[in-house]
């Protein structure tokens, strides 16, 4: 279970610096079902993307990535299009929560942009912490992120992750 | 400041920044597309009670007066799970999401104040913990829970020093600041906006410093709450608070300084809010439209900055000047300032008081090859129609300057 939710190994996409949620989603899509949303995931930067993404591939991006409106459809759409990971140099703090909110392996990699061209091959471990440029033959170990946040990934997300365990957010105020 | 905050939602002595805690919410804020997108989250995946609908306000902001059967059917679901769940409903007409929970008491020195929107964490102005989270995390633990998980952040405090010259205001000085420190410098921070240049802003311009903190990457930001904060709230719905939360001065890791002595009024070009120039490097490209309005603007300095401006001039014939209010009670206010009548006379058109044409719902969309200059917080391509229309964000006297010329213009050259 937990390799399945943590790793992935597939096909690099590259985008640039401070890639904003509304290219990822944008707001005339916001309230459309997901299977016409994931059809037009960063189409204005890259047009083959949402055509040819393919489970496991990576998306690896440059400073602050997922900046702009916290919307959390821009992470949940990213997923739906089979993304197994996505590794920037730096993410914005909102779309870094959701992502592991809503399942999404994310990895904070300085960086890491000029360790990876379009089409490389790559396996990314994010509980392991690990990222690995298999066509180059490139390897990075990363610090892990919070337990906490890989207990929510692992469980599937903050819902799952409230779920299973109450406890944790039942009233410490007595 | 943010540590005690959270130590004390949490139920700790004292918290370090990095530590993870869940910390008790004492506001979730949600608009019409944020509260339609975690209402079904709710609905879906959660289910059950909302445990403390007090706590809960749905304001309707992007719409004003729904455009779209769509639209229309989007807010009713709105209203139908507002009464369901006895959360607070601030529907269409009351002004931007922030700016009408401030106005109604909603919003506490000291309190922790949640909602998707990513300048939720505009709230720091009132000495308020404001953090933008996901729908997940108000749909999966906020709601049902009355809590939410934060990582404890590092302080940084921002200190401003100097006097600007004439013409430039703190909405000039804001966006220079994106500018030097630039876009995601500050990621994951608490940043205090603290020095003699912010501790002697009026509230509302004070507003205009943890607005930007998103566009730097932080998780929050704050002033620390003084007199001005505790005569601010006083004159609100709620009255003055029992207490101010202050800080011990000890929490910021960093300290930054910038004076503000020569700062001249900015624009920020497309395509981020980071890519700022000097007015007159930027002066004379053409414009189509000007707005005073969302959430940086709509404020009532704005109106008055572009009565003065507009005073004996009026709106050039090739721009449609729009003006819209953040909040219901600065239209009342810009009434009784006789500013409604004196901009709507030089040829501005007013609009009800909403977030305006953020993302072009009621309003604002762009055609390609056209241009707007506005208050607004965002000018990402395609956000207001068009990806090849551009955007570029000002304060009120370049934008109103603009309206007057149908160029960017530096309002001093108007003198």
């Amino acid at each position: 279970m937990k390799a399945l939710r943590t790793t992935t190994r597939g096909r690099c996409w590259t985008f640039g610096d401070n890639i904003p949620t509304d290219r990822l989603v944008k707001t005339k899509y916001v309230v459309e079902p997901m299977e016409v949303i994931v059809q037009h995931v960063l189409e204005d930067l890259n047009p083959r993307f949402p055509l040819d993404v393919a489970p496991g591939d990576v998306v690896v991006a440059g400073k602050h990535f997922g900046q702009s409106s916290g919307r959390a459809i821009a992470v949940k759409a990213l997923r739906a299009t089979g993304v197994g990971c996505v590794v920037a140099e730096t993410f914005a703090r909102t779309f870094y929560r959701n992502a592991f909110e809503v399942g999404l392996p994310v990895l904070e990699l300085p960086g890491v942009t000029d360790l990876v061209s379009d089409g490389d091959v790559l396996i990314v471990d994010v509980a392991g912490g690990l990222f690995r440029n298999e066509t180059t033959g490139v390897e990075r170990a990363v610090p892990r992120p919070d337990a906490f946040l890989l207990d929510m990934l692992e469980a599937g997300g903050l819902i799952a992750l409230a779920r299973s365990r109450p406890e944790l957010f039942e009233d410490q105020r007595r | 400041m943010v540590e005690k905050i959270l130590a004390r939602a949490s139920g700790r002595r004292s918290v370090q920044p990095g530590d993870v805690v869940v910390a008790e919410v004492d506001l979730l804020i949600m608009h019409d597309l944020s509260g339609y997108l975690t209402s079904r989250v709710f609905d879906e995946q959660v289910g059950g009670e909302v445990r403390h609908p007090e706590r809960v306000a749905m304001v309707f902001d992007h719409h004003f007066s729904p455009p779209t059967e769509d639209a229309a059917a989007m807010l009713e679901a709105n209203r139908a799970w507002a009464r369901r769940t006895g959360v607070h409903l601030l529907d269409c007409g009351n002004g931007n999401i922030h700016h009408a929970v401030v106005q109604r008491g909603l919003v506490r020195p000291g309190a922790i104040v949640v909602g998707s929107d990513s300048h939720t964490p505009v709230h720091g102005t009132l000495g308020a913990l404001a953090v933008a989270l996901g729908n997940d995390s108000h749909a999966g633990t906020v709601l049902p829970y009355g809590k939410a998980w934060f990582r404890v952040p590092e302080t940084v405090r921002v200190e401003l020093v100097g006097t600007p010259p004439p013409g430039t205001t703190a909405r000039d000085v804001a966006l220079w600041l994106v500018g030097r420190i630039g876009e995601g410098g500050l990621i994951y921070a608490a940043v205090e906006f603290a020095g003699p240049y912010v501790k002697e802003l009026g509230f509302w311009d004070r507003w205009l410093f943890p607005l930007l903190c998103v566009d730097l990457g932080a998780k929050c930001s704050f002033v620390e709450p003084d007199e001005v904060t505790e005569a601010f709230v006083a004159g609100l719905p709620a009255g003055a608070p029992d207490r101010l939360e202050r800080g011990d001065g000890g929490e910021a890791s960093t300290v930054l300084r910038f004076d503000v002595g020569e700062v001249a009024p900015q624009v920020a070009c497309p395509p981020t809010v980071g890519n700022l120039a000097d007015v007159p490097a930027v002066a004379g490209r053409p414009v189509q439209w000007a707005e005073l309005g969302g959430h940086a603007g709509g404020r009532l300095e704005d109106f008055r900055a572009a009565a003065a401006v507009l005073r004996g001039r009026r709106v050039h014939a090739g721009v449609r000047f729009n003006l819209v209010p953040s909040s219901r009670e600065v239209f009342t206010q810009a009434l009784q300032e006789g500013l409604v009548l004196a901009l709507h006379e030089a040829g501005a058109t007013w609009f009800p008081p909403s977030t305006g044409s953020n993302q072009a719902y009621n309003m604002g969309a762009m055609a390609p090859g056209e241009s707007m200059i506005s208050t607004h917080a965002r000018n990402f391509p395609g956000r207001n129609g068009s990806p090849d229309a551009s955007m570029y964000l000002a304060a009120a006297p370049t934008v109103a300057a603009s309206a007057v010329t149908g160029t960017i213009t530096d309002a001093r050259e108007l003198r």
